[in-house]
């Protein structure tokens, strides 16, 4: 049954509390880093003036600012992501994660890494700048494809095969990941490392201007599909009834979760959990209606990477703790309570 | 001793000089030998924070950590407000080192030292970074001296020896040394030659490998101190090398970081390899 929001929290007001959570982690992540600005220098850049400390103009609009704008955008693609696959799947435990999603965006950008400078030189002059997120991109559309195909013989979706063929998917990409990485230099390796944990602190407007397009695209693409996706809740066959074309449906669903994991993979690395727990989350408050779930889960998953790396990036200062691990180590715990408190999920 | 003295004077010559120039830059070291070159120099007092991989002398413990230096923070670094952040060129994201140079730190790159020489010319370098050249030069001679003992009295063996080198990271992840590595550069400094051939760079362990191998001497570098143990690795244990004594196991940073310490990893090494000449850095 389709639960309609009137029920519980209006759609209004919670995207009103929404929207006023992620300006306010927006103003916790502009103004809280490892340096030290005075709220004066702050305000100064914010209206144009000359800050008291020089380089407070450099840390606020070319480091701060693109990197807030990045992990918000990352977190919503996951999370709408997230709350497609479940939808499209009508299973809970679908995430762009358990069905080999990230992991095939991964091995093609880890392939782009490692091979960039001799096999996969033609794609590198091919497509030069935007090598690593298209091939993310081709990566992790063409797994979803794969899952789905798999797990959609004769024209059903049998979950348990699904879920099956994403650790399949999973072990595959990840031995062809482990082959690369051991052929990886030194080098090449200890980037691989860090680029698995996922992390904002290389974010610069030129990751925006590579990875912000296809994100965009993405996030607003989503919204259309909000309809269909309800329509699915009632059972595949009655897609059709209702007048939508269901293939078509599902493939416009797989092509935008390819496009914005794939994108926000490449830019950020391996980000785990946000798809997952966010959808829940706001499908726990506010129902399951995609009209609701869609937006909420953006923001919401917006506001809780960027809060996530606010924290990431203080909590060991000097240095910075792995963003992908800090999501893990918060969602985890937390999709746990969540858990036990409702036991429905 | 003359040395020594030198050291002293030229020590004291620097606190009057820095003394007049007031402020002394605040410096941030990113990798492990380039840290110990400055604790060497005795310039610890102008650091205000160090990588991770910078964990030799001890001292460096009660130093802000900016993390890894293949994940330099950008912010965590300027925090420190460093004037000059000397580094390897292994260190990365490009992004966060061409930020920090924005932002008016001195970003300094220094390539990686895979021989004795290259060693001492980095010495040399961060010597004159740090405005101290000539105390670098004086270091360098003498560290150089030791090295030309030890290349000498290596030299003096007919057929380079093999040796087997370990990489212990964890008891169950030991990897091989294979070519292009620094451990490979540590064998080629001390006349030796590495006993397994075709592996590039460090590589899972084989145990059949490592018994085919037949090595006059073993050398195992650990991350940490005790980490390797014998008793997992039966077939190290029963090579003619282990069982007659041919075996050093080390620090991993002192055989393989090409820091200053570089003279007392090469006599380490010499002294497991068979005779004819056992000769140990002197006066370390």
């Amino acid at each position: 049954m389709i639960r309609d929001a009137a029920g519980r929290l209006g759609f209004a007001p919670s995207l009103v509390v929404a929207l006023l959570a992620a300006a306010l982690v927006a103003l916790v992540s502009i103004t809280s880093g490892a340096y030290p600005l005075a709220l004066g220098d702050i305000l100064s850049v914010i209206i144009g003036r000359e800050a008291s400390d020089p380089v407070a103009s450099m840390v606020l609009l070319e480091v701060r600012m693109p990197r807030f704008l990045l992990g918000f955008l990352v977190g919503a693609v996951l999370a709408v992501s997230g709350a497609l696959l479940q939808g499209l799947f009508r299973n809970p435990l679908a995430d762009p994660g358990l069905i080999g999603v990230s992991a095939g965006a991964s091995l093609a950008a880890i392939a782009v890494i490692v091979l960039g400078n001799t096999w996969l030189g033609g794609w590198l002059a091919m497509t030069g700048e935007w090598a690593l997120p298209i091939a993310a991109f081709l990566g992790g559309s063409c797994t979803v494809l794969l899952a789905w195909r798999i797990a959609n013989r004769s024209g059903q979706t049998a979950v348990a095969t699904l879920l099956l063929a994403g650790i399949a998917i999973n072990a595959v990409a990840g031995a062809a990941t482990g082959l690369l990485t051991f052929y990886a230099n030194d080098e090449e390796l200890r980037s691989l490392t860090f680029w698995t944990m996922g992390s904002l602190g290389h974010a610069g407007w030129d990751d925006l201007l590579v990875g912000a397009p296809f994100m965009l695209l993405a996030l607003l693409a989503a919204p259309w599909l909000a309809r269909p996706l309800d329509a699915f809740l009632l059972g595949e066959s009655v897609v059709g009834h209702l007048g939508y074309r269901t293939d078509t449906v599902k493939k416009a669903a797989i092509l935008v979760v390819g496009l914005g994991v794939g994108a926000a993979v490449a830019v950020s690395g391996l980000i785990g959990f946000v798809g997952l727990v966010v959808p829940h989350l706001v499908r726990q408050l506010l129902g399951a209606s995609h009209r609701v779930v869609l937006p909420l889960s953006a923001l919401v998953g917006g506001t809780l990477l960027v809060a996530a790396d606010s924290l990431a990036r203080v909590v060991v200062a000097p240095a910075e703790l792995p963003i992908g691990l800090m999501m893990a180590l918060i969602g985890g715990p937390f999709f746990l309570a969540l858990l036990l408190r409702t036991k429905v999920i | 001793m003359i040395s020594r003295l030198l050291v002293w004077l030229l020590l004291a010559a620097a606190f009057g000089s820095s003394a007049q120039a007031g402020d002394s830059p605040r410096v941030v070291t990113a990798d492990g030998a380039i840290t110990e070159i400055v604790y060497r120099l005795g310039l610890e007092s102008l650091l205000v924070g160090v990588d991770t991989t910078s964990g030799y002398p001890e001292q460096t413990e009660s130093l802000p950590k900016i993390g890894y230096l293949r994940a330099l923070p950008f912010e965590g670094v300027l925090a420190l407000k460093p004037d000059l952040l000397i580094t390897s060129e292994q260190a990365a994201p490009a992004e966060n080192l061409e930020r920090l140079a924005r932002a008016g730190v001195q970003v300094e790159k220094l390539p990686s030292a895979r021989t004795p020489e290259a060693a001492l010319e980095r010495i040399v370098t961060v010597g004159g970074l740090l405005g101290e050249a000539e105390k670098a030069e004086v270091l360098a001679s003498e560290l150089r001296s030791k090295i030309n003992r030890i290349q000498q009295a290596s030299a003096t063996r007919g057929n380079p020896p093999t040796v087997l080198f370990i990489l212990a990271a964890g008891n169950h992840s030991v990897m091989l040394a294979g070519e292009g590595t620094s451990a490979s550069a540590l064998l080629d400094a001390v006349g030796a030659v590495n006993a397994v051939s075709g592996i590039q760079g460090y590589k899972p362990a084989n145990r059949e490998a490592i018994l085919a191998s037949r090595p006059d001497a073993i050398v195992i570098a650990e991350s940490t101190p005790g980490q390797f143990e014998i008793g997992s690795w039966p077939e190290v244990e029963r090579l003619d090398a282990w069982q007659s004594g041919h075996r050093l196991v080390a620090d991993g940073m002192l055989l393989l970081g090409f820091g200053p310490r570089l003279p007392d990893a090469m006599a380490a090494v010499n002294e497991v390899l068979p005779a004819p000449s056992n000769v140990a850095a002197n006066d370390s």
